[in-house]
């Protein structure tokens, strides 16, 4: 993406009052209880077990913890996680904006 | 959305994935628009659902992230349809029981006639069997109830109102027969004569001519009530009704015996219960002899029965009861009245109920080896009408 489009973007997210997750692709992160998680827009498994769920994001990654995940269903960009979510962590590989 | 639409129909399975890295794979057939779900881990890698249509398509994939897949469980139709075709002749009976099922309960098995007393049950159900309504039809092929309760009512004679009602696999007609006017006797042409030589009392003619008049003295087969009327040109015959009564004189010769036994109950009983095998019987209750001077006794049999067979088991029961004999003698007038009281209970029962006896005599009386002997003369006001067809030829 180049810095002029980048910029763009920017601008018209805060002249449109968008939602960032529509045009930057950021991933839509749901949380319901500690019993379901919803991820649209994320970018793959890094790594499964019942403890610990690693997705690769855009830029960083999301790391889930808690006890007997199950994914539920994967459909493209869209990934359901059930469970007992311990702790979501957003780990960010911070591009220059 | 759990799994994807018809997924059951469209056949699933449940895949056991090992491998150095099973998130690569998964993110592969993710990659590739496999629908999983259900992934979870299991042992050293992790166990997923997919599509069975799918299921070919994970070769290449498999291959490229080198992991190894074995199948735990197939789900959906597909896979009980071949379980099922192992199986060919069971589930050709399941299916025949669930056709004959649904064939048997479209069939109409019984028809029922309510309401019917004059017109035959039988002659309904061929009116009904011509419309198609009989035991061993189709429910399907039957018309409308409505349709066939117009179409019964108009074949069958003499009913004003019929309903048919299918309630399963049973028909009920329900009948309301019209009324229908009494049937008179057909009557031929006839003339009333005298039944016997009497004196006309009362005479009244309903059809025809009457001859004779009150105080007239009849003999017997004189016309009384003629069938014949009109002239000698102009003649015309009926049936000739009416009532003629007259005074008729009976004799009785009547005897009464004086001395007479009678015998009562007096209520003492002894009862004997047998139980019946065969043909033997086996007392159960009522041993010993009665002290009874006098018995008679009553034995009922009563057999064991279902339905109307008669089984070879059964109770007999014998009553014996005591009878006490009585003597009386009575005395002349006694007998005398009870001779003439039989004589008019006889008379009555002869000549009819509303026969009037006009006055009585006694002729001759004697009393001989205990019984009396009369002779009475009876006047009696009767019904003396009898037929006489009238034969033209």
């Amino acid at each position: 993406m180049t810095r002029i489009g980048r910029r763009l973007r920017g601008w018209t997210n805060g002249v449109l009052d968008l939602p960032q997750d529509v045009l930057q692709e950021l991933p839509r992160i749901t949380l319901i209880g500690n019993k379901e998680l919803y991820i649209e827009n994320h970018r793959g498994v890094l790594h499964f077990s019942s403890e610990q769920l690693r997705l690769a994001l855009v830029n960083g990654s999301l790391e889930i913890s808690g006890e007997g995940l199950v994914i539920r269903n994967i459909l493209g960009q869209e990934l359901a996680v059930e469970g007992i979510i311990g702790e979501i962590r957003y780990k960010g590989s911070e591009e220059n904006s | 959305m759990k799994q994807p639409p018809l997924a059951s129909l469209r056949g699933f399975v449940t895949l056991h994935v090992t491998g150095p890295q099973v998130e690569k794979f998964i993110n592969a057939v993710t990659e590739a628009d496999i629908v999983i779900w259900d992934v979870r881990p299991a042992g050293n890698g992790a166990s997923l659902n997919l599509l069975l249509d799918d299921f070919f398509a994970l070769r290449p994939l498999l291959k490229k992230t080198g992991c190894r897949t074995r199948v735990t469980a197939r789900n959906g139709l597909p896979f009980n349809a071949a379980k099922l075709w192992k199986r060919k002749f069971f589930a050709a009976g399941l299916l025949l029981f669930g056709i004959g099922l649904v064939l048997l309960s479209s069939m109409i098995w019984t028809v029922k006639i309510e309401g019917n007393n004059r017109i035959a049950s039988e002659d309904i159900l061929q009116a009904a069997r011509h419309e198609g309504v009989y035991p061993f039809q189709w429910i399907w092929r039957m018309d409308d109830p409505d349709k066939l309760s117009k179409k019964l009512t108009s074949t069958l004679p003499g009913v004003s109102w019929i309903g048919v009602h299918r309630t399963g696999t049973s028909v009920k007609i329900q009948i309301v027969e019209s009324d229908q006017p009494e049937n008179k006797p057909l009557l031929s042409q006839r003339h009333l004569i005298s039944r016997t030589d009497a004196v006309v009392t009362e005479i009244y003619a309903e059809q025809g001519r009457p001859v004779v008049s009150r105080n007239t003295r009849v003999k017997k087969g004189q016309i009384l009530i003629s069938g014949a009327i009109g002239d000698e040109e102009n003649m015309e015959y009926v049936v000739a009704k009416g009532e003629v009564k007259g005074l008729v004189w009976h004799e009785y010769n009547i005897e009464v015996p004086l001395n007479r036994t009678r015998s009562s109950y007096t209520g003492e009983r002894k009862d004997r219960t047998y139980l019946v095998l065969g043909k033997w019987a086996v007392q159960l209750w009522g041993y010993g002899k009665s002290d009874f001077a006098e018995s008679r006794t009553l034995t009922e049999h009563d057999p064991l029965t279902w339905r109307s067979f008669q089984l070879p088991v059964g109770l007999l029961t014998e009553k014996e009861m005591e009878v006490l004999e009585t003597a009386e003698t009575l005395s002349p007038e006694a007998a005398r009245e009870e001779g003439v009281m039989r004589a008019k209970n006889d008379i009555l029962a002869r000549y009819g109920t509303d026969s009037a006896i006009k006055s009585q005599k006694i002729l001759h009386e004697k009393k001989e080896n205990g019984k009396v002997y009369m002779k009475v003369l009876f006047e009696v006001e009767e019904r003396i009408t009898q037929e006489l067809p009238i034969v033209n030829n």
